[in-house]
């Protein structure tokens, strides 16, 4: 088990964190060499203030029609999203290897907290998933990618509730744990979880073409 | 109407598409969907469908969705994984029949008027994605018959209803006769070079609404505009062509447009209560032919006609008395944010406006725009049918008083009548232009 | 009487000194964290002369160690002091640490020797599990 816990936080974690932040930078930058290749209008037509705009109101829990009419979604999503990035971002014992690892350390969380918040990110899953089998429109468009990057994003919190709990096989669970994490991670440029790096460039083009040609609030 | 009901649900519809389909190969299918995905899409196609999350969230927006008791078919999301998702999946490996669901589906079963846009958490342009299917169905031969019709007529006439060359100036003298009747020093000035203003029309107004002309002209003449008409190709600002993905006729029929106003010297571009003549004018035909926005101010009825009241060049003589409903054409309203200013207009004419919910950029479309009504009588219960929800909207503005239902749009007019008659709502359906002819205030009349 | 403290009184000393050892390990069986304030796990587990005894330390120094001038000073051991004389919550003075220095301090000898617990919750076991 030294050996697996070494790989997966050790050689693998830097794969995945070499992927992560590789792979988010090369898809961003081969999406606007695109536009700049194909599509160069569209940088036309960009303006800072509606894309701003736009982001704003969609990143805001029932600031735009949709989010309203949807309440039930709008309070899990955002529940589920600011979770899902705070918990890791914020947790004691992953500043704390940070720390270890780097001599670099941050604000943290009180574990009760980040318990709870990682049973948000499972419920929130659990959710979605139902919604996914049980929403006729939703299963419509579901094709089994859906399952599997939920699946991802489930693993590490699920692993590492149970972990901390100390449920089950400690040291494999958390070993698991570790290697979710780098899963997801890795898998985040390379799947539709890419969705954390392109919607917001998505949003302000839409923003844009709404705002300064259409005069018209996109949401 | 049992009749040709069951017969379009029976599959066999409109020769456009049945002819088409029948010449189709899998190879030449092939290296259609291909070639336009390769050398006519880039980074939007590519990004909005590796984004999207599959959620459904936008199917609430969509009016045929809502209206066939959520049927996922009718999802936009679905529409888009019936079509785009799959010619990408199976990188354009798909049967004759799949292009004819997916004409069906793009052609008739979405109005393109990005209500679905709007509740794309991610703005998702479902709308574009819809015409990047059109284009390829376009590209196919494969597009309804009528629709491409009306495109074969802007490609031989320059205009959408085969309007011939003299018909044209001859219909605007003879509404200039008529319109001598009530103001005996009436023009309608044609070819005047250096006008303020070129007034533009789409061609089913010469066709069979020229009342609409003679209106104009009237309102023209008694806020003292210093306006004109083209008497050549370049009158009509109408684009069929920009809905069934042919956009090099899109772009032929825009230079045309833009370059007569040139010829004419004029300071703008004045056109009547059309919704997708104004996409095409001020959105689509312009970036085809490369300029960012539009090379002239484009300058929709609704706001021309706000303009006109609040300089006080027309004066209301006593309000229209019938309570009227307003409908928000999607390209105006969400393509142009005309939305206030329709209010403005429908105050300052009316006495009585009752808002009909949703309304402004969130407004239910008529179902008529996009194209659909032109896919013709085939296609007309789809629309119908797929518009269930309007007929409740406006059944509850009817049920709050509203006699008058006021859509500033040709196709929301014609589409939204359909709705009317079919669902028996009872409501008059009226254009801006009607109603400020019926209340301005008038030089006297010329007695007989 | 005599009899009687005879056999008692070796008994009692028999019993005491049977007990001490056991009186030790209670003594020692976890990390002592009363220094912290709100500590976010259950303290260490470690059963200081069973942990000695299995990895084979005699020398105090390899766990009790003292800097100077952060410098490892040979042949001086610590035992006698607290670890949070030296290495306060804050980290203070250059040192480390006191969260840390008890994890590097442990989870870096077992890394080294490629033993011993280097987990969180190898050591920070949950109440009622051990």
């Amino acid at each position: 088990m030294h050996t697996f816990y070494n790989v997966v936080s050790g050689p693998l974690a830097w794969i995945a964190f070499i992927l992560f932040f590789g792979g988010s930078i090369y898809r961003i930058v081969r999406m606007l060499m695109l536009v700049a290749e194909k599509e160069k209008f569209i940088f036309t037509y960009m303006s800072w203030r509606y894309s701003l705009r736009s982001i704003l109101h969609w990143i805001i829990p029932f600031a735009t029609v949709s989010w309203r009419r949807q309440p039930v979604l709008t309070v899990i999503t955002f529940a589920f999203h600011a979770c899902l990035i705070a918990t890791p971002l914020f947790l004691l014992s992953h500043v704390l290897l940070w720390d270890e690892a780097f001599a670099i350390s941050w604000w943290t969380l009180p574990d009760a907290v980040a318990d709870v918040m990682a049973i948000i990110v499972i419920l929130g899953a659990i959710y979605f998933l139902a919604r996914r089998l049980t929403q006729p429109d939703v299963k419509f468009i579901t094709s089994a990618s859906d399952f599997v990057i939920l699946a991802i994003v489930a693993a590490p919190f699920v692993t590492g509730f149970l972990a901390y709990h100390q449920w089950l096989s400690y040291p494999l669970v958390m070993c698991l744990h570790v290697l979710a994490g780098d899963i997801m991670l890795a898998a985040i440029p390379f799947t539709r979880l890419s969705h954390m790096l392109f919607s917001p460039f998505t949003r302000a083009y839409m923003g844009s073409e709404f705002g300064k040609v259409r005069h018209a609030r996109d949401w | 109407m049992a009749g040709p009901l069951k017969k379009e649900k029976a599959g066999v519809v409109d020769e456009g598409i049945d002819v088409g389909i029948s010449r189709l190969s899998e190879a030449k299918i092939q290296s259609v969907i291909n070639g336009v995905i390769e050398s006519e899409t880039g980074a939007r196609l590519k990004t909005y469908v590796e984004t999207c999350i599959h959620c459904g969230l936008c199917s609430e927006a969509c009016h045929y969705y809502l209206s066939h008791d959520k049927d996922p078919h009718y999802s936009p999301v679905g529409k888009v994984k019936q079509t785009i998702w799959e010619m990408l999946r199976k990188k354009g490996r798909v049967s004759p029949e799949f292009i004819r669901r997916a004409a069906i589906i793009a052609h008739t079963e979405c109005n393109l008027c990005k209500r679905c846009t709007q509740y794309c958490p991610f703005g998702i342009d479902i709308t574009y994605l819809m015409s990047v299917v059109r284009r390829i169905i376009h590209k196919l031969g494969v597009t309804p018959l009528y629709i491409q019709d009306t495109a074969h007529s802007h490609s031989v006439t320059m205009n959408q209803m085969w309007v011939k060359g003299d018909e044209w100036p001859d219909t605007l003298q003879w509404q200039e006769e008529e319109a001598r009747v009530e103001i005996p020093d009436l023009r309608i000035p044609m070819e005047k070079e250096g006008a303020d203003i070129m007034y533009s029309v789409i061609a089913p107004e010469p066709k069979f609404q020229a009342q609409l002309i003679y209106q104009a002209a009237i309102i023209m003449q008694v806020a003292g505009v210093n306006w004109t008409m083209p008497a050549s190709v370049g009158w009509d600002n109408s684009d069929m062509a920009m809905f069934t993905g042919d956009n090099e006729i899109m772009g032929r029929l825009k230079r045309s447009h833009f370059e007569t106003a040139a010829r004419l010297k004029v300071k703008k571009i004045v056109m009547g209560e059309c919704g997708h003549a104004f996409r095409s004018v001020y959105d689509m035909g312009n970036r085809w032919l490369g300029w960012s926005m539009p090379p002239f101010t484009i300058v929709h009825a609704i706001e021309f006609y706000h303009d006109l009241i609040k300089e006080g060049r027309i004066k209301i003589a006593k309000k229209y008395r019938p309570p009227i409903t307003l409908h928000d054409p999607c390209n105006v309203v969400r393509g142009g944010g005309l939305h206030e200013k329709a209010r403005y207009v429908a105050h300052a004419l009316c006495e009585n406006v009752i808002e009909m919910h949703p309304n402004r950029e969130h407004n239910y479309c008529c179902c008529a725009g996009g194209g659909v009504i032109n896919t013709g009588p085939p296609f007309k219960m789809t629309r119908i049918e797929g518009n269930r929800v309007k007929a409740e909207q406006l059944f509850v503005a009817k049920t709050k008083g509203a006699e008058v239902l006021v859509a500033p749009c040709h196709n929301c007019h014609s589409g939204l009548h359909d709705i009317v008659h079919h669902y028996e709502i009872g409501l008059d359906i009226k254009f801006f232009g009607d109603i400020i002819y019926e209340v301005m205030e008038k030089p006297a009349q010329a007695g007989p | 009487m005599r009899t009687v403290t005879l056999i008692a009184l070796p008994l009692l000393i028999g019993i005491l000194l049977a007990a001490t050892p056991a009186w030790s390990q209670e003594e020692m069986t976890v990390v002592d964290n009363t220094n912290f304030d709100n500590p976010q796990r259950t303290p260490s587990v470690f059963v200081h002369d069973a942990h000695n005894e299995t990895a084979g330390i005699d020398d105090c120094a390899t766990c009790h160690h003292v800097y100077e001038g952060g410098r490892l000073v040979e042949d001086e051991s610590s035992e006698d002091r607290r670890c949070s004389e030296c290495h306060d919550l804050e980290g203070s003075d250059g040192q480390p640490p006191l969260i840390k220095a008890f994890h590097t301090n442990c989870k870096g000898c077992h890394q080294e020797q490629k033993q011993g617990p280097i987990m969180c919750g190898e050591c920070h076991i949950k109440a009622g599990i051990h």
